[in-house]
């Protein structure tokens, strides 16, 4: 048995695990200070936090309740659009529409689970697959609100925390950051705590779980709602930060709901800081495939990516984590 | 205790149960038995409501058949699924701490817990075991202290002798009679019609969805019908 199904009990830190986790937070923390605040360096570190957050919201749903969502852009696109929408009409602060965002993304969500938590694999997979798809033609259509298929700029203001606006990158680093520590601890909440352990006890058998007692659609409803409702949220902080968004980007199935549960899978499903090995492997290795090879051949950035990820998952099919800790252990078995 | 009168399930179109009718009163220990496809395991699955069905299931004057499967537990029924079903990647304890789950987050499970480990022992030996690297029959042990967990009334076990060694089956038994002389009901649903209809007091034989044969245990034992289908005599 992996980790990813070790007691709850024995989720409690250890002292070790706690020294490297803060010594990483000081990296992370220290790192913009020493980069230029308008660099490509930074945008490509803030967007992998961003991935990272989205990828651990992803991993409520998909690693805990082991409901391998596909269509999680969906709620992204809904937390970019509501907040930017209330923003262009009303000049409503991006925290406000974010929190508008995620309810409105609550109430999607709570209204897609009735008719698709009933269903197993690939069959959720191919419906949530299909909500994302949905909200991208309505995007596209409903020009009148939400400027269709042009696209959406957030209008402009001069440097404000309370208008969420910036010239220079490293707040909304900061920000990210901020989001990617807080949707972990939300995350790590859920899974050492009781909603942690009915999930789990449903993954491994839902027959069995049910005549025990639990009630296995309220435990995966409650999952699906505070990952659908957290990655809102992220969808005003990308909203904010790249200032434009369009319906094919932020309702995208490769460039977000594929790419949130390949970042939670690659790095270590399930696994708290599965997301975040995964987003710090898979954004850096798309963006220098695209900057070494684009001008090369068409679609040679994309097949070196695409390889990379294959041989990842040949290798270790239980992602990255499992990959390091296996390596680690033969090079300390090599040591002896 | 138990009534079920008149119980009809189908997965999908094809119906596997064509009125059943059953009763466990209290502190008794019943069996149904009959060949693979009678519809045995579907008879509890009812009960416990993990699928839909047509008919009467009361239990304690309760109407059953209302109610969604996770509020079953909380009645004081504890199903031992076919095949164990124990939480693989969960310690022995933790497997047993997830069957007191419907008593509610302040309820005691010390009491419970020690009464399991002594009735147990080998559990006691190995509770921060994997449950899943059990062997098969101490994963059945875990199963049913699960079950046991709730301290229910009526305790529905579906082929616990299932893939288990003679010796161990055997050893199962005698364990299921200890809880029974508890004052625990008991409703068991067996392959293996020599061992059942030695345990238990009264008996069902299913055959192809419906019962074709009831009686005390004793007399089923002793029956040609029984002892030529099932008994091999």
């Amino acid at each position: 048995m992996t980790e990813a199904v070790a007691s709850p009990r024995a989720a409690a830190l250890r002292p070790g695990r706690a020294v490297l986790i803060a010594a990483v937070l000081a990296v992370a923390l220290a790192v913009p200070l020493g980069l230029d605040p308008q660099g490509y360096p930074i945008r490509v570190l803030t967007l992998t936090l961003l991935f990272a957050a989205m990828g651990q919201a992803w991993n409520i749903v998909g690693g805990l309740a082991n409901q391998i969502s596909l269509g999680h852009a969906g709620f992204f696109g809904i937390g970019a659009y509501a907040s930017t929408i209330l923003l262009r009409d009303f000049g409503l602060s991006p925290w406000l529409g974010m929190l508008a965002g995620m309810a409105l993304a609550a109430l999607a969500a709570a209204a897609l689970a009735v008719p698709t938590f009933r269903l197993k694999g690939h069959y959720f997979a191919l419906v949530t697959l299909a909500f994302g798809e949905v909200m991208r033609v309505i995007a596209n259509s409903w020009s009148s609100v939400t400027g269709g298929p042009v696209g959406l700029s957030v209008p402009f203001a001069p440097d404000s925390l309370w208008m969420f606006q910036f010239g220079a990158a490293r707040p909304y680093y900061y920000i990210c950051l901020g989001a990617l520590v807080a949707v972990t601890l939300v995350f790590w909440r859920i899974k050492a705590g009781a909603l942690g352990y009915r999930l789990r006890a449903i993954k491994e058998n839902a027959d069995a779980a049910e005549v025990i007692g639990v009630d296995t659609f309220r435990a995966k409803l409650q999952a699906g709602l505070i990952s659908a409702t957290l990655t809102a949220g992220l969808g005003t902080v990308y909203a904010q930060f790249s200032y434009f968004f369009d319906p094919d980007t932020i309702f995208g199935v490769a460039t977000i709901s594929v790419r949130m549960a390949l970042i939670a899978i690659v790095g270590g499903v399930g696994l708290t800081f599965g997301p975040i090995v995964g987003a710090f492997f898979i954004i850096p290795v798309e963006e220098f495939a695209n900057a070494a090879l684009a001008g090369r051949a068409a679609g040679l950035s994309a097949f070196v990516y695409g390889a990379v990820l294959i041989a990842v998952i040949l290798l270790k099919p239980e992602g990255l984590l499992a990959l390091f800790a296996a390596l680690g252990k033969r090079w300390r078995e090599r040591r002896r | 205790m138990l009534e079920v009168e008149g119980l009809h399930a189908a997965y999908d179109r094809v119906e596997v149960l064509h009125g059943v009718s059953l009763t466990v009163g209290a502190g008794e220990f019943v069996c149904v038995i009959g060949a693979n496809t009678a519809g045995k395991s579907t008879l509890l699955r009812c009960i416990s409501r993990l699928i839909p069905s047509r008919g009467r299931i009361a239990f304690m004057g309760e109407d059953l058949a209302r109610l969604p499967a996770h509020r079953v537990p909380g009645l004081g029924i504890a199903h031992v699924p076919e095949g164990r079903h124990v939480f693989g990647g969960m310690s022995v304890e933790d497997n047993l701490r997830a069957g007191g789950y419907a008593l509610g987050r302040r309820a005691d499970l010390e009491t419970p817990l020690e009464r399991i480990y002594a009735l147990f022992p080998r559990l006691a030996e190995r509770r921060d075991q994997l449950a899943g690297t059990l062997s098969g029959g101490e994963q059945q042990m875990v199963a049913l202290g699960r079950a046991l967990m709730l301290s229910p009334r009526l305790l529905v076990l579906d082929e616990p002798s299932h893939g288990l060694a003679p010796i161990v089956v055997a050893e199962l038994h005698r364990k299921l009679v200890e809880i029974h002389k508890e004052g625990v009901s008991i409703l068991l649903v067996e392959q293996n019609v020599a061992v059942s209809l030695a345990v238990a007091e009264r008996g069902y034989v299913l055959q192809s969805g419906r019962v074709v044969l009831e009686g005390r245990a004793a007399d089923l034992a002793a029956d040609d019908r029984v002892r030529e289908a099932y008994l091999g005599i």
